[in-house]
């Protein structure tokens, strides 16, 4: 503790203090200043959302934007580790990037088909099991039961543990010879427990299981809630009618539950395509055939250093995420856009909001 | 910022003129302050805080603040990738510190990206060892600080009398002991700058050609190497199925292994676990060829390119300062490094030390670690192949032909 | 969630119900929970250890030499606390400007017509999906240029705007679940634009800005990245920068690791336990995202 003292502590929130007044400062600043324009001067319609809108989108514009464009500047460039100061630029460049992505490997051996297949592969196995294990463990625990409340606190445990601290205990757990897993292993019987960290394809299954164990509370909580929001009056309909338990599931669970299931699979592949912690750290001999296309990327661009391929290849990882994602709504039939109505129809059920409406309406 | 001239043109002139504007404001600053303040230097360095290395350059730091007054070196760590990657985007933003202390084989990408300076003239090298891991094209890069980082066999004296001195004796001892329950020999198999020294104990065991920097690495010496350890392993059951850095020193330090391979830098922790029990010796000659030759390197200063005359000259007094004999023979007391500077490494002090004795014969049979961009590639292109090798699943031959493949492919990754 | 939770009984009179049928029940939901927390209970059993043996046969989870020696050292001998200092400092100010920021523009977002909406919604959504270490490299040369490097305040600046996306849309979807209805309300009583806002809405969303405040809270809690390229000196670490010095090259103070990666954790965990009355609720409507 000695390097904490009163002094530091106070200086250090009067670091953080300063900055968040000036940012309070510039942005009230900057409030006065459009609603003299749009609101004072020009009497605009929209003066007030323009005013709500302004703070995020000068930040995005830095944040996001500013370096979008920058790297898009960098893959038309040939800029690398020998070309660090003074690279080239050139449209022809850029389509010589975007060529070699296809016909040469992107890394040493790994190519990009065998990649983006993989990429493929590691993303549906994971949201599988995270719907098909979170919705299972949800159902359990939207049971009349006791300790609910404990149990879903312990189940929530990897999401809430910081994840670099969760992957590396794993890694540990994984090691051949003091690794909880093979210990097991060799306890059920196994003389030669597989290499996790060295052979490809265990170490690919030891990644996939890291990222199921870390990615089930997430669908599970949210799954929950979907659960809860349905309408026991839909369950003893069903029952009146005589359905079975598994028709029940079919016909009322699922597709109530759909409005809910489908925005959490859209962040779940969003989430796992881009997942680097978990195949990056867990692969800890950099065996390529673990790589998917972030960590690829990642390696292509800090161990390799081709900014300007890195560049191209990003945006490419870029809008092949886009268009899965796309497709995926599509055939989901749900858009970003019109999300936020969907949920409202699907609301028929208690929605917390609308409680929490009606319980202001009571009040007033 | 070319993109702007890419699609507007006019603009980047005024973007130009603002630059000239920040720069001489930022000139003036620099005038105003010259009069008043001190000279500020930053240094990064690879030390961490494990071995109390980080406080050292501190220390050192400090201590020449405090014959020179008027300098404050401002020391950071950043773990040894983390340095790479930082400095290189650092220097891309013209953030760069002024100086590093870091390994040598980072000399390679900094040379290859134009971002540090030679030192040939600055500093004279003569009186130091062997500088060779940092220099590049005829020139050095670095001004050496400590050499070694060098592999070298380790061993409990309660489980072994004395070291084997060929691979048949190893063998005959790998028999005896497995039939006791303990391990042989145990090192990092997943690393494969522990296999290099067995390249190097056969003819023609080097990992470049003649030129420095085209991969040669389909050879006989490799497959030879190679089959030996698989062979070691496999038929003659001298080392663990799997064992990384970790699992390796802890069955060392458990006792669970007779003998390691370890670098030098892991001398100080086992003298304190286990005191006089530890032994050291060369790694064992390969019977019916020579001795393995471990990769030599060290840690150096390197001086970012294109800083100003006065902090040059700074930076090289500090420098200079840093490795006095004096100095030098103070970070040995305090880290148990062997100094670069001759007259150090030739003092009593060292010279006596049993340890560093017998860490300097393995040292003298040892090659400089090629520092040249390429070796990235051929790291890179070694460990997975090695890796397959040291599992069963490939043959040496068809492990050496892979690795060949992959360096290419990686150089051509590189340009 | 308790006057939701309740009456439901699905399952009630299914085979579920069976006496057998429950003890499956809780031996799965028991079965799962050792799963969840044993990797973490392999840490603080690690922590315990004397010296630095993360790897030992002994599987104990208890060691029978424990000690907290090196929760002291952590605490004694390091700039932990100094670390941990600033990254609460740190987080808990970036996740409130973050959520502010984004409250408001999501209820542009979610009341308001106008053109490059849907243009707006549809680039924070694939916000999300730009792979965050290519950002980078621009960062910090636009952080360099502005002279914030090793500056606390270029980093507050880039974490509260860095989940300003998924928040808006966490926002967004539980704004709209609400009647305009009652805004309307309460302007014919006089109220302006912002005080129905501040007065009805906020409140309201309670459970969808505590998630937007959880979500962000851990997202910047465990980033390491910007705060490696944005902070140099050790007395600024956050703390996921300071961990990493307790392991060099190839050696690492396993158990003064453990120590801290516990400590580190008990914030998120005292959030999600705060938050868990909202965490069904808020991301339920949250995650209409999408």
């Amino acid at each position: 503790m000695k390097d904490l003292t009163l002094q530091f502590m106070g200086a250090s929130l009067a670091n953080v203090g300063s900055t968040i007044i000036a940012v309070a400062v510039g942005v009230f600043l900057l409030e006065f200043a459009l609603w003299l324009v749009f609101d004072r001067l020009l009497h605009h319609r929209l003066a007030l959302p323009i005013m709500l809108l302004t703070p995020a989108v000068l930040g995005l514009a830095a944040l996001v934007v500013y370096p979008l464009l920058f790297e898009l500047q960098l893959a038309f460039s040939n800029m690398s580790l020998r070309r660090f100061k003074n690279p080239d630029y050139g449209l022809a460049i850029g389509w010589d990037n975007l060529k070699l992505m296809f016909t040469e490997p992107v890394l040493k051996q790994a190519k990009f088909f065998p990649l983006l297949l993989r990429t493929f592969l590691w993303t549906f196995i994971q949201i599988s099991f995270h719907v098909s294990l979170g919705l299972f463990l949800a159902m359990l625990l939207n049971r009349k039961i006791r300790l609910k409340g404990l149990f879903r606190t312990l189940l929530v445990f990897p999401w809430a543990v910081p994840q670099v601290i969760a992957i590396l205990a794993w890694r540990g757990e994984f090691n051949y010879e003091y690794g909880y897993v093979n210990i097991l292993l060799r306890w059920l019987g196994m003389a030669n427990p597989p290499q996790w960290l060295t052979e490809p394809t265990w170490n690919f299954i030891a990644i996939n299981l890291v990222n199921i164990w870390l990615g089930i509370p997430f669908m599970m909580v949210t799954l929950l809630g979907g659960l809860q929001s349905i309408d026991s009056t839909y369950y003893e309909a069903a029952e009146i009618d005589g359905a079975s338990p598994w028709q029940r599931f079919r016909a009322v669970t699922l597709p109530l539950l759909r409005p809910i299931m489908t925005p959490a699979i859209v962040l779940g592949i969003i989430w796992t395509f881009n997942n680097f912690n978990v195949p990056f750290l867990l692969n800890q001999n950099l065996l390529e055939t673990s790589d998917i296309l972030v960590t690829a990327l990642f390696r292509a661009a800090f161990e390799y250093n081709r900014y300007g391929f890195a560049a191209s290849f990003a945006i490419v990882v870029f809008l092949i995420l886009l268009a899965l994602t796309i497709v995926y709504m599509r055939i989901s039939e749900f858009t970003p856009v019109t999300a936020a109505k969907v949920s409202v129809a699907a609301g028929e059920g208690k929605r917390p909001a609308k409680a929490a409406v009606a319980a202001a309406k009571g009040g007033a | 910022m070319r993109f702007w001239k890419f699609c507007l043109g006019k603009d980047y002139k005024e973007e130009d003129s603002m630059k000239k504007l920040i720069t001489l404001a930022v000139c003036a600053i620099m005038i105003v302050g010259g009069i008043t303040a001190q000279t500020k230097l930053t240094l990064w360095t690879q030390e961490g805080t494990a071995e109390n290395a980080f406080q050292y350059v501190q220390d050192l730091a400090a201590a020449y603040s405090k014959v020179n007054p008027k300098v404050i070196i401002e020391v950071l760590n950043k773990e040894t990738e983390a340095l790479r990657q930082d400095y290189q985007t650092a220097s891309l933003a013209g953030d760069a510190p002024d100086f590093l202390w870091t390994v040598s084989d980072h000399a390679g990408p900094f040379t290859a990206a134009a971002l540090i300076q030679p030192v040939d003239k600055l500093v004279d090298l003569s009186k130091f060892g062997d500088a060779s891991a940092a220099s590049l094209d005829g020139k050095t890069w670095g001004v050496p600080i400590t050499l070694g980082n060098h592999l070298m066999l380790l061993y409990n004296k309660d489980l072994i009398k004395a070291p084997p001195k060929d691979t048949a004796e190893l063998i005959k001892m790998a028999a005896d002991l497995n039939a006791k329950g303990t391990v042989a020999l145990t090192w990092n198999q997943t690393e494969p700058f522990w296999f290099v020294p067995w390249l190097g104990a056969f003819k023609g065991g080097k990992v470049f050609a003649a030129d420095g920097k085209t991969p040669n690495l389909n050879t006989p010496a490799m497959v030879s190497a190679l089959q030996l350890l698989q062979d070691l392993k496999f038929k003659s059951k001298a080392y663990p199925a799997e064992s990384d850095y970790n699992t390796a020193d802890t069955m060392f330090k458990e006792g669970k292994a007779a003998m390691i391979i370890n670098g030098d830098w892991s001398l100080g922790d086992y003298q304190k676990v286990m005191g006089d029990k530890l032994g050291i010796a060369n790694i064992p000659q390969v019977k019916g060829a020579g001795w393995p030759a471990p990769y030599t390197a060290g840690k150096f200063f390197m001086i970012t390119a294109g800083i100003d005359k006065a902090k040059l000259a700074t930076i090289v007094d500090f420098i200079k300062f840093a490795t006095t004999k004096e100095n030098q023979l103070d970070m040995f007391s305090k880290l148990h490094r062997l100094p670069a500077l001759k007259t150090a490494a030739a003092d009593k002090l060292v010279a006596s030390d049993p340890v560093q004795k017998a860490s300097a014969a393995q040292m003298a049979v040892g090659v400089g670690m090629p520092s040249v961009l390429e070796m990235r590639a051929v790291w890179d292109a070694m460990k997975p192949e090695f890796i397959k090798v040291m599992s069963n699943s490939e043959t040496p031959k068809d492990a050496a032909a892979a690795m060949q493949a992959a360096a290419l492919a990686g150089i051509k990754a590189l340009k | 969630m308790r006057n939701v939770g309740t009456g439901r009984g699905i399952f009630r009179r299914t085979r579920y119900g069976t006496p057998a049928g429950l003890f499956a029940t809780y031996l799965v939901l028991v079965i799962a929970c050792v799963f969840a927390v044993y990797p973490i209970l392999r840490i603080a059993s690690v922590s315990l250890r004397p010296g630095d043996r993360l790897l030992s046969t002994d599987m104990s989870l208890f060691p029978p030499d424990a000690t907290l020696d090196n929760y002291r050292a952590v605490m004694q001998d390091t700039k932990f606390p100094v670390w941990l200092w600033n990254s609460l400092a740190i987080t808990l100010s970036t996740a409130l400007i973050g959520v502010m920021i984004a409250s408001t523009s999501a209820y542009a977002f979610s009341r308001w017509n106008f053109k490059g909406k849907k243009a707006g919604l549809i680039f924070l959504f694939a916000a999300q999906m730009i792979p965050a270490a290519m950002l980078m490299i621009p960062i910090y040369i636009l952080a360099a240029r502005l002279g914030l490097i090793n500056t606390w305040r270029g980093l507050v600046i880039a974490y509260s705007v860095g989940s300003i996306p998924f928040s808006i849309w966490i926002l967004k979807g539980y704004y709209d679940t609400i009647p305009i209805e009652l805004e309307e309300a309460a302007m014919i009583d006089g109220a302006s634009r912002m005080t129905a806002f501040t007065k009805i809405i906020l409140p309201l969303s309670t459970p969808s800005l505590a998630i937007a405040f959880l979500f962000n809270f851990t997202q910047v809690w465990n980033d390491y990245l910007l705060g490696r390229i944005m902070l140099q000196r050790s007395d600024m670490f956050i703390w996921t920068q300071g961990i990493r010095t307790f392991a060099d090259n190839f050696r690492t103070q396993w158990g003064q690791y453990s120590a801290a990666s516990l400590i580190v954790s008990v914030p998120v965990m005292i959030l999600f336990l705060a938050s868990s009355k909202y965490l069904i609720s808020g991301l339920t409507v949250g995650s209409v995202k999408g």
